[in-house]
């Protein structure tokens, strides 16, 4: 069928059409504009940080006149996507929230962060907690892992500066339903990774069902790093925990020590709680917080989230992850890491302005408010006052710090690795011995040497 | 059809134009009138061939740079190593293939254990889909009024949104989620999956299978129902005449008039379940462990998750071996086509 068009109308339409194309392909350049110098933008991967950063931003726009507009982006892998789709399109906020000394670092390797070297006084950086003041900086180990050509970091320099830090805390806390444990005759906090099993088994008995433990063992590594680590570190103690990751066969994952850490970490497999293995972090939380299961093992940051999910702080028990009684390091310590930073991105078109309000951020009583607006644990030091102002549950937690610098599990030491190490196949490797019973001890360290050695290998 | 073959100016040019044709559709004798009047049509078509043009110009040149720039790019990115921002690749020449199929120990088991996973996909999704397509079309296709009202019920997984979907089903299979509960009910507690159906390392990867084909059996049915819609009456008139039942003219005659229609099924299906992979990053993320870990997941993740690490041009690498092996796929099955055709 024929319609009958006249020229005017097909020249117009060729014209429209012409137009459209060219719009189309102008569509995909495009980069954002300089804006607005009165507004900043930040991104966070922590839905439970939000509120407290606007509050925050609030006193910062009566302050200075500035505003910030706050937006999270959750879970982290859709964090990590939107950043680096948002870095190719021109279209990064000012200021972001990253995983420090990993992230942070990985995103000024590939030019998304600005370099803050110089640009943060001492007057600023000693606000915070002394063991993460230079959290955010490349040293000698970082530079080191940036060495191979198909590392992350590759192409940093030694002293640059990707972030400052902003919450504080570590991996490996246990939280505990308070209710679940009196009910099963448990009243007081485990002391030794014995006592912990067994309450584990006294709740599991009590309720084979909901009387578990759970853990977001979807996200690979979890187990590895929340558990084995610091299980292995207190068994073994410092040089033989590190020798596992080493070439030694003899003393590495597959050796007499790997196995007997493996069947320690295996005790804890009748009482998963069911399906745990296909719950991210969040959910493994949220089963926690609607009762789902008597444990949970976290970080320091967890409580903020049970918070957001309705638990009262006092209806749950907080204890670092205990140390085996005959264990190398009985009173094993958890080190606190640097968490989260913030960081300046190098497209941020107000880079004054909004190095102002990370600033800000680490004020001591901007920090002490953002704890108690979040209930996570700044990286400002906050002195006399910090122990009202978090509370008993946050407080106990903080006291799983405290050890000698021998007895305490630093999470972020990785020197002793292989180069290119990547933890989350590691990780894997171990779900198939718990909590999926398709491996043993044994072979599950062979099959982690073959693993680890397989980075050696690759190591350049 | 007919308004493109109008539309073309070089099937205008070897025609005698309409206008000029004589009362028997004979080309009018003389040319004075008859000429000018030919001019002024070729002109109307350059205007509309002109116009077509300029139409279609947004979408070739979409293609162009949408299509053809970033398959060129793509190509050239999986002889690099880069991280997608660094201002300079590095050329590798063929060490990322080499790397993902045998090389490097980092990779290549996990491509190895990836592939076998794609493989069982591939082999179940398609017979699955075709199972089940086959019979609804052909129980559909002897609805009468209903048919409209059940079309659009068969064909409401394929128009749901894919990523609430999928949320929708991890809740279903989790330990306490519907499937067991259901179990439960049926007095079939034994099949009950207590670790949730995507949480047994053993029923992760068929559950998989199942959820994948319960995407595609609807735009399968709908094209099986288009065959059976398309067949001749009167055979099935001549087989019941034969004394064929419904269960012998069913499987002597429809299936094989409808086997096309298998054939393109099948193609489909072999190509979403070789590519595909938003169903297990959603769903499972590969695990429990890595036990549904698909071709297509690892190459994602090795281009978006791997926190800036180099690793674009293996990730692009193994999206050219995919390509490569949905072509053969696609050759195979066009052989086959023509071979039953």
């Amino acid at each position: 069928m024929r319609i009958a068009v006249s020229g005017k109308v097909r020249c117009a339409a060729a014209v429209v059409a012409a137009a459209l194309s060219l719009t189309s392909l102008s569509a995909c350049g495009g980069s954002s504009g300089p804006g607005d110098a009165a507004t900043l933008e930040m991104w966070t991967f922590k839905q439970s940080h939000v509120a407290a950063l606007r509050n925050a931003a609030e006193e910062f726009r009566k302050q200075t006149g500035i505003s910030v507009r706050v937006e999270a982006y959750t879970p982290d892998d859709a964090y990590t996507t939107k950043v680096q789709s948002a870095a190719k399109t021109h279209d990064l906020p000012d200021v972001l929230e990253t995983h420090s000394d990993g992230e942070d670092m990985s995103l000024g390797a590939a030019g998304i962060a600005a370099d803050l070297r110089g640009l943060v006084p001492a007057a600023w950086s000693d606000r915070f907690e002394q063991a993460v003041r230079t959290s955010g900086t490349v040293t000698d180990q970082k530079l080191r892992e940036s060495q191979p050509k198909d590392s992350k970091l590759h192409g940093v320099r030694k002293g640059q500066r990707f972030s400052v830090p902003f919450t504080t805390g570590t991996f490996g806390i246990v939280y505990a339903n308070k209710r679940m444990l009196a009910d099963a005759g448990v009243t007081r906090a485990p002391a030794t990774w014995e006592e912990f099993l067994h309450a584990l088994g006294r709740t599991h008995a009590e309720d084979p069902v909901r009387g578990g433990i759970s853990l977001g063992l979807k996200v690979k590594a979890t187990g590895l790093t929340w558990v084995l680590q610091p299980l292995a570190f207190a068994q073994l103690g410092k040089e033989r925990y590190e020798a596992l990751f080493g070439r030694d066969a003899s003393r590495n994952f597959a050796s007499p020590d790997g196995t007997r850490v493996l069947s320690m970490y295996d005790r804890l497999t009748p009482y998963w709680m069911p399906g745990t293995q296909s719950l991210t972090i969040d959910e493994a939380d949220q089963a926690f917080a609607q009762g789902k299961s008597a444990f949970d093992v976290g970080g320091t940051f967890t409580l903020a989230f049970l918070r957001q999910n309705g638990v009262k702080a006092d209806d749950v028990l907080a204890f670092g992850l205990p140390a085996p009684e005959r264990g190398a390091v009985p009173h094993r310590a958890l080190g606190p890491l640097a968490l989260t930073g913030l960081t300046l991105t190098s497209t941020s078109a107000h880079p004054d302005n909004a190095r102002k309000w990370m600033e800000f951020l680490s004020g001591q009583k901007v920090a002490a408010r953002f704890a108690k607006d979040s209930a996570d644990l700044p990286a400002t030091a906050l002195g006399a006052e910090g122990v009202k102002v978090l509370g008993p549950t946050l407080g106990s937690m903080i006291d799983s710090f405290d050890g000698a610098p021998g007895d305490t599990y630093d999470p972020s030491l990785n020197d002793f690795r292989p180069p290119g190490y990547d933890q989350d196949p590691v990780g894997e490797v171990l779900a198939d011995l718990t909590p999926l019973r398709k491996s043993t001890p044994a072979a599950t360290g062979q099959d982690m040497r073959k693993l680890i050695d397989s980075y050696w290998a690759e190591s350049k | 059809m007919a308004g493109s073959r109008s539309a073309a100016p070089g099937a205008a040019a070897g025609r005698v134009p309409s206008g000029c044709q004589g009362p028997l559709g004979r080309p009018a004798p003389g040319g004075g009138p008859a000429s000018a009047a030919g001019r002024a049509a070729r002109a109307g078509r350059r205007r509309e061939a002109l116009t077509g043009y300029a139409f279609t110009a947004p979408a070739v040149l979409l293609f162009c740079v949408m299509g053809l720039y970033t398959v060129g790019y793509g190509l050239t990115l999986s002889f690099a190593q880069w991280n997608g921002f660094t201002p300079h690749w590095t050329w590798v020449g063929l060490d990322n293939y080499a790397d993902v199929l045998w090389r490097d120990p980092r990779y290549a088991p996990r491509v190895h254990h990836a592939a076998l996973n794609t493989l069982w996909v591939m082999i179940g999704v398609p017979l699955l889909t075709v199972a089940a397509a086959f019979p609804l079309a052909v129980l559909l296709n002897r609805a009468g009024r209903m048919q409209a009202v059940l079309r659009s019920v068969y064909f409401l997984p394929y128009v749901t949104s894919g990523v609430a979907v999928f949320f929708a089903w991890t809740y279903i299979l989790q330990p306490d989620g519907a499937v067991n509960a259901l179990l439960g009910q049926l007095g079939l507690g034994s099949l009950r999956q207590p670790q949730g159906w995507l949480g047994n390392p053993d029923t992760a990867l068929p559950t998989m299978i199942v959820v994948s084909a319960w995407g595609a059996v609807p735009v399968a049915m709908l094209l099986y129902l288009t065959g059976l819609q398309g067949i001749d009456r009167s055979l099935l008139e001549a087989a019941q005449l034969d004394g064929a039942g419904w269960w012998r003219s069913t499987a002597s005659v429809v299936w094989p008039l409808v086997r096309p229609i298998t054939s393109i099924v099948v193609l489909l299906n072999l190509r979403d379940s070789l590519q595909g992979f938003q169903t297990f990053l959603v769903m499972t993320d590969g695990g429990p462990g890595d036990h549904t870990n698909v071709l297509g997941l690892e190459a994602y993740r090795l281009a978006f998750l791997k926190e800036l690490a180099p690793t674009l041009g293996l990730a692009s690498a193994l999206g050219w071996l995919l390509f490569a092996a949905a072509l053969i796929l696609a050759l195979v099955n066009l052989r086959a086509l023509r071979s039953t055709t």
